[in-house]
């Protein structure tokens, strides 16, 4: 099976007024196949929600795209260039579910007008009664009243508010949805309506696949198929959810699945373990392993190499303590860095 | 009655109230000026060597009288509100026995044909030139803003100067003063319009310029800040196009400019005194000017009394306009809130 969408190393850095560059997001690979819910995990500051205005095409100064590709379907764009990516791409390729649904709505303008604007923006010549009530079906799929789509943001509570987001990402039929953090505001009911609502939308295949950027380990390890976990920009393990859980390899994913509240009677009374030390600083990120500073199996070798993303189990791990005790050979050399 | 209507109700009495303020302040304030206006009178025909003497005396007398200068100062104001409760502004004491009202109506339709087009041109210009400053960034940000703040800081007398030996002297392109050429009488006939219209532009131009710089500033930085809000990158990640995005933000940053716009028109009346008296203008600037150094009271109070009215009436219209433009302003005028 073919990926829906391929990125390959993706480099991205905020420049500072004083010339300084914090790489947010550092040669970061990943694919999506389709009908998978890919879900991309790490702490706050890791560089996901970057990755999620890059893959959405919202990038803007100071944030800069210094390399990357992305394909979709097999045609192949630059990030660097914005200007080179198809126009119909944002929005109907890839759609954003953006984070803080609260402000991500036009405060004068009514939830109708803004369904139409962005149906229009794709298909110019649509019908304004047919788009009304393709968005009258879709909010009604998410037991929202009609009389939504005559109000404004500010008469909605915050519930309803993401969900009228998730109506408008999703009214264009999506291939890729890029959901970063949609469910952080809401209480566990309206969390759970919301997941419910993605995956139906993939069961329907009106969306084919979805990013799900979430620092919510628990929640994500019931939505995805595949998660991928950052620390400090990039990618340091990546697998099926199930071995991610259960078999962690990386020692950060490892101290990250110790550190959540598991709520299984056989891990009852265990003691929950945090992560000593702070992310780095992205500045200046550590030499070789960026994980190296926290990290309680360091080797020399971790504060000189950049350890590669490699082919493990049918997953993926940057480690040399891993490499090392699963006497693997990298088959890329590490780097200096 | 609606809340709405209960709203512009006590709206509408505060007006009133702060009407009838500025109608007593208008009408006491010219008279703590020292000195009288019938003494000017009295001395100039003194001077012109036609009277003296007890016929001076009694001229003095009956022009007093005639003015109602010897009653107390509470009858005089009661027949100053009676007077103006028949639309009456009484007799001007500099050109009598000219009445202000005619004066004020010869002199209005030079004010507004001067500045009500240089206020809406330079409001819809300024405005749209900072929201597009704004969204475009680069160097077309920085050009139009550095212009617009060197603009916008220059004095209208300034700029009214600079223009008028710069197109007028240096290169006599056009007449360098009054509303049109010696020897003319105002007629509705073509040719005379021609002429007006000839020196119409160095007027218009010193205004217009102006407001366009402070307008675009103004819309520049509210843009920006609009900007940054998360529904103008979640719009975008949708591919609406720029266009809309730009009326989003004109939209949502425009409430403080619709205020500048209200409070403009209202003041339009005294607002280009400096630059009808550089230009000799035949408006009201010029006669309130006139009307200051001759102790004209009855003039004087006609023009402020204008100058009030036009600024009350702009601020209610602002106060209901809020409501049309903003939804939320609109919910808490209805009580929603």
């Amino acid at each position: 099976m073919q990926p829906v969408l391929t990125v390959e190393n993706v480099e991205a850095a905020y420049r500072l007024p004083n010339a300084q560059e914090v790489r947010a997001v550092d040669g970061v690979s990943l694919s999506v196949m389709p009908g998978e819910v890919l879900g991309i995990v790490g702490e706050s500051g890791c560089g996901k929600s970057t990755l999620a205005s890059v893959l959405a095409f919202t990038a803007r100064p100071p944030l800069r795209i210094k390399a990357g590709t992305l394909a979709f379907d097999g045609q192949r764009v630059p990030l660097t260039e914005s200007e080179r990516v198809p126009s119909d791409w944002r929005g109907r390729l890839i759609a954003l579910l953006p984070q803080g649904a609260m402000n991500s709505l036009n405060p004068t303008l009514r939830i109708r007008d803004f369904a139409l604007d962005v149906l229009r923006a794709h298909e110019p010549n649509v019908d304004r009664r047919v788009a009304v009530e393709r968005a009258r079906e879709r909010l009604q799929q998410l037991s929202l009243p009609p009389r939504v789509l005559d109000s404004y943001p500010h008469q909605l509570s915050g519930g309803m508010k993401q969900r009228v987001v998730a109506v408008i990402s999703t009214l264009l039929n999506p291939r890729i949805l890029i959901a970063d953090e949609p469910t952080s505001a809401l209480d566990v009911s309206s969390q759970r309506a919301l997941v419910h609502l993605l995956l139906e939308l993939l069961e329907r295949r009106i969306i084919t696949s979805v990013l799900f950027i979430s620092h919510d380990l628990p929640l994500l390890s019931n939505v995805a198929d595949q998660i991928a976990v950052m620390y400090a920009g990039e990618i340091v393990e990546l697998g099926a959810t199930r071995q991610i859980v259960r078999t962690p390899q990386h020692p950060y994913t490892q101290a990250l699945i110790r550190s959540t509240l598991v709520p299984e009677r056989t891990i009852q009374g265990r003691r929950i373990e945090g992560i000593p030390g702070q992310p780095p600083d992205l500045r200046k990120p550590p030499p070789g392993c960026r994980f190296h500073p926290r990290c309680p199996h360091a080797m020399e070798r971790c504060t000189r190499e950049r350890p590669p993303l490699e082919l493990i189990d049918g997953g993926r791990v940057a480690c040399w303590w891993v490499f090392e005790r699963l006497r693997v050979v990298p088959s890329r050399e590490g780097s200096d860095a | 009655m609606t809340p709405f209507q209960r709203y512009l109700v006590t709206k509408s009495a505060w007006y009133l109230l702060a009407f009838f303020l500025a109608i007593a302040a208008n009408f006491y304030l010219p008279r703590l000026i020292p000195g009288n206006p019938v003494d000017a009178l009295v001395a100039r025909m003194a001077a012109g060597g036609g009277a003296e003497g007890e016929a001076l005396r009694r001229i003095y007398q009956h022009y007093i009288s005639e003015f109602g200068l010897d009653r107390p100062m509470w009858e005089q104001f009661l027949v100053y509100l009676g007077n103006l409760a028949r639309g009456d502004l009484g007799t001007s004491f500099s050109v009598f026995p000219a009445k202000v009202s005619d004066l004020i109506l010869r002199a209005l339709p030079w004010t507004i044909a001067l500045q009500l087009p240089a206020i809406l041109l330079g409001w819809i210009i300024g405005n749209a030139l900072g929201a597009i400053a704004a969204y475009r960034g680069g160097w077309f940000d920085r050009g139009a803003f550095v212009s617009s703040l060197f603009v916008s800081s220059i004095p209208y007398y300034c700029l009214a100067i600079m223009l008028l030996y710069g197109l007028a002297v240096a290169l006599p392109i056009f007449p360098p003063g009054g509303g049109y050429s010696y020897g003319r009488l105002p007629t509705l006939s073509w040719s005379f319009f021609l002429d007006a219209l000839r020196h119409y532009w160095l007027p218009f131009l010193s205004l217009v310029l102006i407001f366009i710089g402070g307008q675009a500033v103004g819309m520049r930085s509210m843009a920006i800040y609009e900007l940054n809000a998360d529904y103008v990158n979640y719009a975008r990640s949708l591919g609406i196009p720029d266009r809309r995005i730009v009326a989003y933000i004109f939209r949502n940053a425009m409430l403080p400019q619709v205020t500048g716009l209200a409070l403009s028109i209202g003041s339009l009346v005294g607002g280009a005194l400096i630059t009808e008296i550089v230009f000799g203008y035949p408006g009201i600037g010029t006669l309130l000017f006139s009307a200051i150094r001759q102790n004209d009271y009855p003039l004087i109070q006609g023009v402020t009394l204008l100058i009030v009215i036009g600024i009350l009436l702009a601020n209610y219209l602002v106060d209901v306009a809020y409501g049309f433009i903003d939804p939320r302003i609109r919910a808490v005028q209805a009580g929603e809130r």
